[in-house]
């Protein structure tokens, strides 16, 4: 093959011995880039030898252009496509998840009317005749968290450990479900009316759990910090508070693991309303007039008047250190 | 001069048509893109070097294209996909450089 060793000023290239002969791959690749055919079909027109052009090679060589600019533009936007797809993706997933957030948002202020409308269309059906019924019922609304309630309590806010790497978080350093059901369990202890944890009512069913790194508290993942709300005597919560299990919990929270325990008594906390009641067990009160029927849709969990019984779940919390 | 019209028309038709490529030659693309671009580099240093050739510089494109997804299609087949993918990248980037520098000498006299 005659190649043309030239760069590309056209300075013949000198050859010297082959010090570098392990490198003849490389040096091929670089001082030759051009593809040689070039320089023969150069060679060959200037020695008049070249192919004579015929119309049909003409229009070959037509369409092979028309082909492979084609297939090269077709394959650069192709290369270029996947990206948008996946933006695309995304996009539906975002709407799909703000969509589903306001219909669950809707749903909620509907349960909530309906809810308001229950204690209302119980209000006028009992009238005033018997005072101690309805003072029994708003006593064992507040105890089930079917109401909102405001008054005076405590705050804690529990806050997980501040790390420097935030991908790599000590699973020990972070807040925890049991640390949550030991709180609240020694709040419920300390006589407190009613809690909250970041907004979410407690009540006596509500379950305390962990999905992954998240606390559910009643199904709503919740991140930190936590804020425990809780009505009742700020003072002699406090002093129960300190003397319980709870009380030594957070202070080894606080001092092992550097998670955040701050506790103050408010003045005023609003507590919304559990989310969802679910009818438990329905009695028709004594002396009302009607025969005494007992509605009983599942098993009971407890009865609504009975002393504050924790859940189940947040009963079950036990230490883990 | 036929080829780089051709060419051209087809690149334009291509971004009008918006031709979809079949899933099967998807892994191909990007090394074949990278071969085209190779081709592309080497026939403007010939119509610098006043060597042009319609018919060679379609044959390389072609070939170029051709080859270079063979060797991914070979290479997956062996196992070694992304390994000849990166030689067959590395190789014709270096034909590219020395190629494009050598369009900067034509051009700025540089």
């Amino acid at each position: 093959m005659t190649s043309r060793h030239t760069q590309g000023d056209g300075q013949p290239t000198a050859r010297p011995a082959l010090v570098d002969a392990s490198m003849t791959l490389i040096n091929e690749f670089y001082r030759r880039p051009l593809d040689p055919g070039y320089a023969l079909a150069a060679q060959r027109r200037q020695a008049g030898a070249g192919p004579s052009r015929t119309r049909p090679g003409i229009a070959a060589l037509v369409v092979l252009a028309l082909a492979l600019g084609l297939g090269t533009t077709a394959a650069t936007l192709q290369l270029r496509k996947p990206l948008g797809q996946a933006n695309e993706a995304r996009r539906v997933l975002e709407s799909q998840i703000t969509e589903r957030g306001d219909e669950a948002a809707d749903l909620q202020t509907q349960a909530t009317a309906l809810g308001d409308e229950i204690s209302s269309l119980q209000a006028s059906v009992l009238g005033d005749a018997d005072a101690s019924l309805r003072a029994a019922l708003d006593a064992s609304a507040v105890e089930s968290g079917a109401v909102e309630v405001t008054g005076k309590g405590l705050r804690i806010e529990l806050s997980d450990a501040t790390s420097a790497d935030a991908d790599d978080v000590d699973p020990d350093a972070r807040v925890q479900d049991s640390d949550l059901q030991v709180l609240v369990n020694s709040l419920w202890e300390a006589g407190a009316e009613a809690i909250a944890i970041n907004g979410q009512r407690l009540a006596a069913t509500t379950a305390i759990r962990s999905a992954g790194s998240a606390v559910l508290v009643d199904l709503v993942p919740l991140s930190s910090p936590y804020t425990v709300e809780a009505i009742g005597d700020s003072v002699t919560m406090q002093t129960d508070l300190a003397r319980s299990s709870a009380g030594q919990l957070l202070a080894t929270l606080r001092a092992t693991y550097g998670i955040g325990v701050e506790m103050s008594s408010q003045r005023h906390l609003d507590l919304p309303a559990v989310r969802v009641t679910t009818l438990r067990e329905a009695t028709v009160p004594a002396g009302s007039g009607l025969p005494d029927l007992r509605v009983d849709p599942e098993d009971g969990a407890g009865e609504d008047g009975g002393p504050v019984s924790p859940s189940a779940d947040a009963v079950a919390g036990s230490s883990r250190r | 001069m036929i080829a780089v019209i051709g060419l051209v028309v087809g690149v334009v038709a291509g971004l009008v048509l918006q031709p979809t490529v079949p899933l099967e030659l998807q892994p191909y693309l990007p090394i074949a893109v990278v071969a085209a671009l190779d081709a592309l580099f080497g026939g403007l240093r010939a119509m610098l070097d006043g060597i042009f050739d319609d018919r060679v510089f379609l044959t390389s494109f072609l070939s170029n294209v051709v080859v270079a997804a063979l060797i991914v299609f070979l290479g997956d087949q062996l196992g070694v996909g992304t390994q000849l993918s990166t030689a067959v990248v590395v190789v014709l980037g270096i034909r590219i450089f020395s190629n494009a520098a050598s369009i900067r000498r034509h051009l700025f006299k540089a």
